[in-house]
């Protein structure tokens, strides 16, 4: 198990604050990193609140903030620096250094002109980018804030804020700095912050004044406050803070219980008053400010290595060059002059040394081989299919939520197109996290009449016809689908046990820890919960009659209806004595409460596993049917929960109640005590029924998988729910069904509980891991055996955190990812957040696939970073996981589009972008070089300057870009109606090295005729004058030809050619003899060669120009012709075939299925789904229903107890749930 | 090429899907562009189109091909070589040491006109592994310095033929001090041909990098004498053979153009060439040839376009013929999804 313990997620780092509705930069991140805390400055500073003199000769830092990357006067050096650092510019940097020297053939305009404009290009970027920055720091440092001047509050821009100022927030305001909570408008002290900037948490945080200084509210009062502050450094820890404030010689401790940060915002509260502590960049937001590590792309890496080779090629051209130069160099060509004292370059004295720099000067010469723009177009395609195509889609926009998609980086588009491996979370992300009352059962009775959509799926599957029923008694509200008029309106009472009925609605409406907010009028009212399943719960009460409306730290208010007789009212308030706390162990939470007519009663919900165990010994008939019920609910997919309750002796909780509190005030093992406190209470429980709450299901969530998983890739469901939901949801999604094999891995077997409950450590872990390898090994041999016959059956694999944890074992890790890798699904349940992150990168660098993860929630930002793609489900709650992704859409289902529209096109694109650029260079390069041949290797240019120069930029520039934009081989509706197109991407078939080496093989080819057929042709006269060419006739000649045919091939491999394409394929040759005309036709007073002095003018006035200029472009192309037309006929793409298919649609838009998400069935799947009839073993279990994070330390708050407030709660969780269980004792 | 246009209906159905926008909607507004629905041709490479593309290119060129040999054939050559001929047989041991000693070089040539050559009858003198093209070579000239006579000390680029004496050299450079100089005379049947040496240059060369008050001065005075020595009262605008030859070639084995016979050869004539054999390509063992030649519309003799549109378009036609032949040998259904990958090979992973 080894470091496993020690690796723990990291801190969460936070975005800066700022008004909600400037759309600011987020910054966040998780990464699963270690140490992101940076160690604190020693030593700590002292604050004089409300005095700014006392303060000013510390110099704090203001509370401004910039968040830019550059200033006016460092952007150019600090700018240029940046791009620099790239390969490529710092390449061409070194070639136009070189191109200044003598040896160099060409003038340096050659290499400066492209690179200054790839510079400018990218530093226009930077600059706006920088700029929109710049506003955004502007307007968060000129927001206003009240701060205490004169007795009065002033209100002052936040950039102006010092530390040690008092300060007044309003509600819903943000906080400007990191503030001492002082005192609020609430009686008792405390105030509610969200925290959503932060952490992407919504549910209200609690902090609570010291109570020394609750009176400093009004201006006058609170000038007379004079404290002294002593606390840490500044340091980016968001959870801790010790320091002391001092105030009238007293020394009060705080805690983070005090402290509001920067970038929350105050709710419930009308306003507070608050010292300013830390201050701008060194609020713990701004410390923790960091940028989320950029990742790359495979193909980008990939295209490293094509850029790698293309220099190994050039070296090699060079060194051909260079020793053709040393032998070729003699005194015998005396029209050269080589007698006299003669530079070193060409001194056949010393052949080497004429070698080596002719060596230099040929890579100045072919330079051009390294496509210098390559990266500024790449990095312009992929912004404008970012910003303009995924981010505006009309199909992933959502209407319900108003959500578009979004992609929040840029760089990683292609890789969209090439995915092998989902992982995605379930909870939010294949489910709505929408947790509606569906169910119960109340006394061995069930309730609730509705049909869930699993129990639609499978009647489905069998042949049964599911009507929609709507009955006029279904009540539907958020958190509440319930349809049964046997419990509405007080028609409970006439059901055979009303009192169940009445203890039932009690617990749901006292046992928990939500908050209600707003009007407290049962339409009005919003309940604030940790967990979206207690707040259907309590919603539910609210429509059975027993509405919670008000809590206070000590009492919960419930008006009841229909108590005594039906349309009666009354309003009810329980006492709260004590809340015995939900935790992963525990798997219940219970409620000691005292009736206003002093009954003590102790309520409590929890697993069935747990409540059972904690019965009282009588009633088994009840037992009995309502474990039957769970059974039944499960099946259907709902998340069940038992309620039970016990009535309480005043002496027998008294007694107990000193021995919790005792728990409660102990440094030590504080929470293993309470637990075992808590065992002592919660017993002798009396069943009252179980409840059952739908999870329901994305829309369109089965229908996308079934696409994606045609389209090869494979869907893995990693998710923290137990093994049978789990089960139970992959089937619900057709992620699993029964004509799969399914291997299952397993730590809930009795020999495992067995060694467990003998605790000792070490024999557990060796046991299971003997286990895990046991049948790890098993279902390798037999997966082996399926494989090996044709059509076996495919397999799926079920996997728990706790044998997952050895299975990573390094050991074993390879077995494992053999065994997953041949698996058509794999369901991990019940794993951390932690192992969804080594789960992803075991396949991403173990299995060298790529990988996406999708998720909605905290608990899935490792994985999400750890993906090669991350992605997050936006428009919910909580923005941690989008704030970690690199794209962002509302749905699960909008994966369809996203990657099998967006991503293989932009795969697609790329691939020809790239191979494009590889062609043009290598193409215009090679004429050159087989010119050196002939000059004898002296380096002789055969281009002038500029044609080389603006050869890349101008000539041959924007229709690449076009292809880039528009190309489409098959229209968005195709690639959806033909999932399996994909392929091509996964196996990568358009950047193979094969590929590369077919168009490597053409730019040779067609070098080759451009060279060959242009001089050879002119050798004799031209015209009937006689007269003869020059060398820059024949240059500028050859490259006409270049420019024609290179930009004519981009037609050629164009699948669809739009006006854009013709504009810029003609516009771009066009602006070559546009450039000539003028170029040649005067002359400059600039000190250069007139060297191409009216060549075009010579060229165009003979027959010969005309007649070359259609040979030569078309014996260029015919080779690539033939082979796209052989390739076509006898080797079809898939995508050609498609084309064929569909040649004579009209590429009517798509509209018409804009809406429809419907489930198309083909043959396979009605033959799957028949096979699906088979009898089935169906697993019978129950759902649970508490999985929410921060849940714990909410309740703490909730008591006033200070429990460190970690936002990854649920990783804590989740790791506990892995750790050995410790034997409680009774 | 099929080729299909979006209907334009598409735009319309756009907005009209949009429900009562909400004023606070972040639904992307619907355009062509971004939702990548631009009117597209789909061009669909089938035989069909192949075939009749390599058809077209067939006819097109094989006509043009065609017209083009004929051009070249039309053309009537002579080629003399005569760099060994014209060197007694006692000094051919050592060429170098004979072309270098200043003596009579006069050489005589007989030719014969094998066909009737009408005038203009061009006179070009062809070198051999002549690196005109090389990187010291091309660059030691001065344009500044041949076109005004105010940059006549503009000689930097030129080592090491810049100065001599002390003083600049008019032309300067490695290119004008290499100037070819033998020098033909011809005449048939005893009568004197003459060659005309006006308009042999390109005029834009003539007109505009040339000056017209620019005259040779401190030629071919420097120690070793490199080729032919300009009248220094001609201007260099008028120096035609300068021109030509400051035209740098594009390959080591060049053409330049010497003169024009302004009168017809018959058949059989038999031409006398007096040459003066004053050029040392013997340093670098390169040949020397006079080449006399007509012209077509097209040029000279060549008859690589000729050749090569003919092949070309036999090859188009080869080819159209034998993809038909391959496509009903093996013929493929259009769009025949037996040829989808997940087709061929079901089950497969």
């Amino acid at each position: 198990m080894g470091g496993w313990d020690r690796v723990r997620p990291s801190r969460s780092t936070a975005r800066l604050g700022g008004n909600s509705s400037m759309n600011e930069r987020v910054q966040s991140s998780r990464t699963i990193r270690l140490g992101r805390v940076t160690p604190q400055a020693p030593g700590h500073r002292t604050i004089f609140c409300n005095d700014r003199e006392a303060n000013s000769p510390v110099r704090f830092m203001g509370n401004s903030i910039s968040t830019t990357k550059y200033n006016f006067f460092t952007f150019l050096p600090k700018g240029l620096f940046e791009q620099f650092r790239r390969v490529a510019n710092l390449y061409f940097l070194t070639i136009s250094i070189l191109s200044a020297t003598k040896i160099s053939p060409v003038s340096p305009i050659t290499n400066v002109v492209p690179l200054s404009l790839v510079l400018f290009v990218s530093l226009v970027k930077e600059a706006f980018e920088d700029w929109k920055r710049f506003q955004n720091d502007m307007a968060v440092n000129n927001n206003l804030i009240d701060v205490l001047q004169d007795q009065r509050w002033e209100p002052i821009p936040w950039k102006k804020l010092q530390v040690g100022d008092i300060v007044r927030v309003k509600q819903d305001g943000f906080f400007p700095a990191d503030l001492l909570f002082l005192a609020g408008t609430n009686p008792d002290g405390v105030c509610y912050t969200e925290t959503a900037n932060l952490d992407g948490e919504t549910n209200l945080k609690i902090r609570k004044a010291v109570e020394r200084t609750w009176d400093y509210l009004t201006p006058e009062k609170a000038s007379e406050f004079k404290g002294e502050v002593q606390c840490e450094q500044p340091n980016n820890s968001l959870y801790t803070f010790t320091g002391n404030l001092i105030l009238q010689k007293q020394t009060l401790p705080l805690t983070p219980n005090q402290i509001m940060l920067r970038g929350c915002s105050l709710r419930n509260t009308e306003y507070i008053v608050g010292a300013v502590i830390f201050t701008g960049h060194e609020t713990k937001v701004m410390m923790n400010a960091m940028n989320v590590p950029s990742k790359r792309s495979t193909f980008e890496r990939k295209l490293d290595k094509l850029i790698l080779t293309l220099f190994g090629v050039l070296f090699t051209m060079c060194l051909i060059g260079a020793i053709g130069s040393g032998v070729f160099i003699d005194r015998k060509y005396y029209y050269l002059a080589l007698t006299k004292s003669v530079d070193d370059q060409f001194n056949p004295d010393n052949r080497f040394l004429v070698a080596l720099l002719t060596m230099f000067t040929l890579i100045t010469l072919y330079s051009s081989i390294i496509p210098i723009s390559l990266y500024v177009s790449i990095e312009m395609v992929k912004f404008i299919q970012s910003t303009q195509f995924i981010n505006k889609d009309l199909h992933m926009y959502h209407t319900e939520t108003n959500t578009p998609a979004l992609a929040r980086t840029s760089n990683l588009n292609e890789e969209l197109g090439q995915v092998e491996y989902i992982f995605s979370d379930k909870t939010g992300t294949l489910t709505r996290n929408l947790m509606e009352f569906f169910k119960c059962s109340i006394g061995g009775e069930v309730y609730g009449t509705g049909v869930t959509e699993i129990e639609k799926g499978i009647a489905q599957r069998n042949g049964l016809k599911v009507e929609e029923r709507n009955s006029d008694n279904a009540m539907h509200e958020k958190g509440f689908n319930f349809d049964d008029a046997r419990l509405m309106r007080g028609a409970w009472r006439n059901e055979p046990n009303p009192d169940v009925c009445k203890e039932f609605f009690r617990c749901l409406a006292i046992c928990h820890t939500v908050l209600p907010e707003g009007q407290e009028s049962p339409e009005k009212i919003t309940y604030q919960a940790a967990s979206p399943d207690e707040a259907a719960l309590v919603t539910a009460a609210k429509n059975f009659g027993f509405f919670f409306y008000r809590r206070t730290p000590t009492m919960i208010y419930v008006r009841e209806s229909h108590i005594e007789k039906i349309g009666k009212i009354q309003d009810v308030s329980y006492e709260i004595l004590n809340v015995l706390e939900f935790n992963s162990t525990r798997k219940r939470q219970s409620v000691v409460c005292r009736y206003p007519d002093g009954r003590l009663v102790l309520y409590c919900k929890g697993a069935d596993s747990v409540i059972f165990e904690r019965l009282a010994d009588v009633s088994d008939d009840l037992k009995k049917v309502t474990r039957e019920h769970l059974e039944q609910f499960g099946s259907s997919g709902l998340r069940t929960l038992c309620l039970a309750y016990r009535d309480l002796h005043p002496d027998m909780y008294e007694n107990w109640n000193e021995k919790f509190v005792q728990a409660k005030s102990s440094l030590r093992d504080r929470e293993k005590k309470l637990d075992e406190v808590s065992e002592l209470i919660e017993k002798d429980l009396i069943l009252i029924g179980c409840t059952a709450i739908e999870d329901k299901l994305q829309e369109g969530v089965p229908a996308c998988i079934e696409t994606l998983s045609r389209a090869g890739i494979k869907i893995w469901v990693l998710t923290g729910d137990k093994m049978e939901t789990a089960i139970n949801i992959a089937y619900a999604c057709n992620l699993i069904n029964n004509g799969m094999k399914q291997f299952m891995v397993s730590s809930e077997t009795d020999a495992i509980r067995a060694v467990e409950d003998r605790g000792d450590q070490v024999e557990i872990a060796r046991f299971i891991k003997e286990h895990v390898k046991k049948e790890l090994k098993k279902c390798l041999e037999e997966a082996q055996h399926h494989l090996q016959t044709l059509s076996g059956p495919k397999l799926a694999l079920v996997i728990d955190g706790k044998c997952l944890m050895y299975a990573l074992d390094p050991s074993l890790r390879v077995m494992l990812l053999n065994l997953s890798l041949n698996c058509t699904s794999v369901v991990c349940c019940r794993v951390s957040p932690l192992q969804k992150a080594q789960v992803t990168s075991l396949v991403k660098k173990g299995g060298q696939k790529i990988t996406l993860s999708i998720g909605d929630g905290a608990n899935d930002v490792s994985m999400i970073q750890a993906a090669h793609i991350g992605i997050g489900i936006s428009g919910m709650e909580g923005m941690q996981a989008v704030m970690a992704s690199d794209f962002a859409i509302a749905q699960f289902r909008f994966l369809t589009d996203l990657l099998l529209v967006h991503g293989r096109w932009s795969y697609l694109r790329l691939c020809k972008v790239v191979t494009y650029f590889f062609y043009k260079n290598l193409t215009f390069t090679l004429t050159q070089f087989w010119f050196t041949f002939q000059t004898g290797f002296s380096g002789q240019r055969f281009y002038d300057d500029w044609f080389q120069s603006l050869y890349n930029v101008i000539f041959t520039a924007l229709p690449v870009i076009i292809v880039g934009l528009f190309d489409k081989d098959v229209s968005a509706t195709l690639s959806k109606k033909y999932p399996q197109l994909y392929r091509e991407g996964i196996r990568n078939v358009f950047f193979k090295w094969r590929v590369v080496a077919i168009w490597a093989f053409f730019s040779i080819y067609q070098s080759l005729i451009f060279y060959h057929f242009v001089t050879t042709s002119s050798k004799s006269a031209k015209n009937s004058s006689g007269k003869m060419f020059g060398l820059w006739d024949v240059s500028t000649m050859a490259f006409t030809c270049v420019v024609v045919t290179v930009n004519l091939r981009l037609l050629l491999m164009c699948n669809s050619i739009t006006r854009w394409h013709y504009i810029s394929v003609g516009g771009s040759i066009l602006a070559w003899f546009v450039f000539i005309f003028i170029y040649s036709g005067i002359m400059t007073p600039m000190d250069r060669q007139e060297n191409v002095y009216f060549t075009i003018y010579v060229l165009m006035s003979t027959f010969y120009f005309y007649i070359a200029i259609l040979l030569v472009p078309i014996v260029a192309l015919l080779g690539d012709f033939v082979y796209q037309g052989i390739q076509r006929w006898f080797f079809p793409y898939d995508y050609q075939i498609i084309q064929e298919i569909h040649r004579h649609e009209i590429d009517n838009t798509s509209q018409t299925d804009f809406l429809e998400i419907g489930n198309h069935l083909t043959e396979a799947e009605a033959r799957r789904y028949a096979l699906s009839q088979l009898p089935q073993e169906r697993s019978k279990h129950t759902g649970f229903a508490f999985d929410s994070p921060g849940y714990e330390s909410f309740f703490a708050a909730q008591l006033g107890i200070y429990a460190p407030q970690k936002a990854w709660d649920v990783a804590r969780r989740a790791s506990m749930r892995s750790r050995p269980k410790i034997p409680l004792k009774k | 090429m099929s080729t299909n246009t979006a209907s334009s209906s598409s735009a319309a159905a756009g907005s009209a899907d949009a429900s009562a926008p909400r004023r606070n909607s972040k639904r992307p507004k619907y355009s062509r562009f971004t939702q990548q629905e631009l009117p597209a041709c789909k061009p669909i490479l089938t035989p069909k189109w192949v075939i009749s593309a390599f058809l077209l290119v067939s006819v097109v060129f094989i006509p043009i091909g065609v017209a083009s040999l004929f051009a070249s054939r039309d053309v009537v050559e002579i080629v003399d070589r005569y760099e060994t001929d014209c060197i007694p047989v006692a000094n051919r041991t050592d060429k170098v040491k004979y072309i270098q000693s200043s003596g009579n070089n006069i050489c005589n040539r007989t030719l014969t006109v094998p066909k009737r050559m009408k005038h203009p009858i061009y006179v070009y003198y062809q070198l051999d592994n002549f690196y005109q093209n090389h990187r010291r070579y091309v660059k030691s000239r001065s344009d500044a310095q041949l076109k005004s006579n105010s940059s006549a000390g503009d000689v930097s680029s030129c080592k090491p033929e810049d100065m001599a004496n002390g003083q600049p050299i008019v032309p300067c450079g490695l290119i004008a001090w290499s100037l070819f100089n033998d020098t033909y005379n011809f005449s048939r049947n005893n009568q004197g041909l003459t060659v005309n040496k006006k308009g042999i240059s390109w005029k834009s060369d003539r007109e505009n990098k040339f000056g017209k008050d620019v005259y040779p001065t401190n030629f071919q005075k420097g120690t070793l004498q490199g080729g032919a020595i300009l009248n220094s009262s001609i201007p260099l605008s008028e120096q035609e053979d300068l021109i030509v030859w400051m035209r740098t070639a594009a390959l080591p084995t060049f053409r330049k153009l010497y003169g024009k016979i302004e009168v017809d050869l018959q058949a059989n004539d038999i031409i006398q060439v007096v040459l003066e054999n004053n050029y040392n390509t013997y340093s670098f063992n390169g040949k020397k040839k006079l080449v006399l030649s007509t012209t077509s519309w097209l040029g000279g003799k060549n008859d690589f376009l000729g050749i090569a549109y003919l092949t070309v378009g036999g090859l188009c036609f080869v080819l159209a013929l034998t993809f038909t032949v391959v496509y009903l040998v093996k013929p493929r259904r259009l769009g025949d999804p037996s040829y989808l990958s997940w087709n061929r090979n079901p089950g497969g992973r």
